[in-house]
């Protein structure tokens, strides 16, 4: 019946499903991009990562799709300027304009992880239980207590524009 | 496999009772309103200043103690555009489903909601709850989606088992067929699948539906085994959804959700 099988990222997930979509994975390999293309509709990609270099193949696609690229470095929950960097995504995923977004690091584990633990805190309201449950089904039971005390300590001051703020953040925090 | 049954409820309890202790922390308000309180906006500030120190008490630690704060404060530029600042989580948290991730567009799984998941249920506005087990769900659960009008629907795992059922058993094909053709219809949405620890049931009609969207098959157990705790993967499981046959489902046009068309006529 099916003549052509989709192989989405590793560690592939929706995070946010609802009127837009907020993707999480891992580093995207040629053998996804049918899927990332036929499937997602991205409009965005976030890379959080160490990698400086995108691979020839993965630039024509994102350039072949229209697909805009962030890259924010990122090494670890460690890194020095780890607030402005997380900032900068935050940004980016309270633009409406901007979905549907992918968000990935290597392996979809970690970093990623950190990011989605942000959001379902400042942006969700989730409960830190909640949280770390999401963070270890992703890191394949791994716990990562830097990351997660890095999660629950991590605050914030920005300032976004109300009219771009998606649904899904506003219906959660009653704005 | 008693192990694995005493280990479930075990973790099932521990979670829900670290979760409760951390969460619902305020003794004046009942949990069931806790979704219209989930944020503290500047015209509700007065009223919830006789509670803040109680509050305090058993906060976690991830909330600053300065409750004067408030944490979304409207700002007019000189643009005239309306801006929010972003800071720090709200004051009152929600609690998800064990195990509760989205799956595709409004259908998300998860293990069994208790009380303390109701607001975070609320939030998704429910049409649907897919229940996969041959035992009713907790008194609690079914006068939740009773008094929301949220249909639930039961997909017996194993109906023609009667007493002998186990709880590890795997699902019939025809479970699992039952719950996709809920799932394959698009005024069911929003939708929850559940099983007891979201794990294994719940894998096995995720997965199914997965084959139904023409995904690969190692990417299809990635996804399952994700969610299947540390004792890892059902053999059962993988095989279930590897034998099942796509053709018995019927997708009609007009009635599937659009992620679904777009997933199938792409053959």
């Amino acid at each position: 019946m099916q003549h052509k099988t989709y192989i989405p990222p590793l560690n592939f997930s929706p995070v946010v499903s609802t009127d837009v979509s907020l993707y999480r994975s891992g580093y995207p390999m040629p053998l996804n991009y049918s899927f990332i293309k036929d499937r997602l509709n991205l409009k965005t990609i976030i890379y959080v990562g160490d990698k400086e270099d995108l691979t020839d193949e993965y630039s024509e696609f994102l350039k072949a799709e229209g697909i805009e690229f962030y890259h924010v470095f990122m090494d670890s929950c460690r890194d020095k300027n780890i607030n402005s960097q997380i900032n900068t995504v935050l940004e980016i995923i309270l633009d409406i304009d901007n979905y549907p977004i992918l968000i990935h690091s290597n392996k979809g584990k970690h970093r990623v992880g950190i990011i989605v633990g942000i959001i379902r805190k400042v942006l969700q309201g989730w409960s830190t239980a909640g949280i770390y449950q999401e963070y270890s089904i992703f890191s394949g039971g791994l716990k990562g207590d830097a990351d997660l005390e890095f999660i629950t300590m991590f605050e914030t001051h920005m300032s976004v524009r109300k009219d771009k703020i998606p649904k899904y953040v506003t219906d959660s925090l009653n704005i | 496999m008693t192990d694995d049954v005493v280990d479930t409820l075990a973790e099932d309890l521990k979670i829900s009772k670290a979760v409760e202790a951390l969460h619902f922390n305020s003794p004046t308000k009942p949990k069931s309103e806790s979704l219209n309180t989930t944020n503290k906006n500047e015209n509700e500030a007065n009223n919830y200043d006789d509670n803040d120190d109680e509050e305090n008490d058993n906060d976690d630690d991830d909330d600053d103690d300065n409750d004067d704060e408030h944490i979304y404060i409207n700002e007019e530029t000189e643009t005239g555009v309306e801006r929010i600042l972003v800071s720090k989580a709200p004051e009152e948290r929600i609690v998800p489903p064990l195990n509760f991730c989205p799956v595709e567009r409004y259908l998300y799984r998860s293990g069994q909601p208790s009380p303390v998941n109701f607001p975070f249920l609320l939030n998704l506005h429910l049409k649907t709850i897919i229940w996969l087990a041959n035992e009713e769900p907790q008194d609690t659960l079914l006068e939740f989606c009773e008094s929301n009008n949220i249909e639930l629907q039961f997909a017996a795992i194993n109906p023609d088992a009667g007493e002998d059922d186990n709880p590890w058993d795997g699902l019939t094909e025809h479970s699992i067929i039952n719950a996709l053709k809920t799932i394959v219809e698009k005024k069911n949405y929003p939708m929850l699948v559940c099983c007891g620890m979201g794990r294994h049931r719940t894998g096995t009609v995720i997965g199914c539906l997965r084959k139904l969207m023409a995904w690969n098959l190692a990417s299809v157990s990635e996804e399952y085994r994700r969610f299947s705790g540390s004792r890892g993967g059902r053999i059962l499981v993988e095989l279930l959804i590897e034998a099942f046959d796509t053709k018995l489902i019927k997708i009609e046009k007009d009635k599937a959700p659009d992620w679904l068309l777009t997933a199938v006529e792409s053959d």
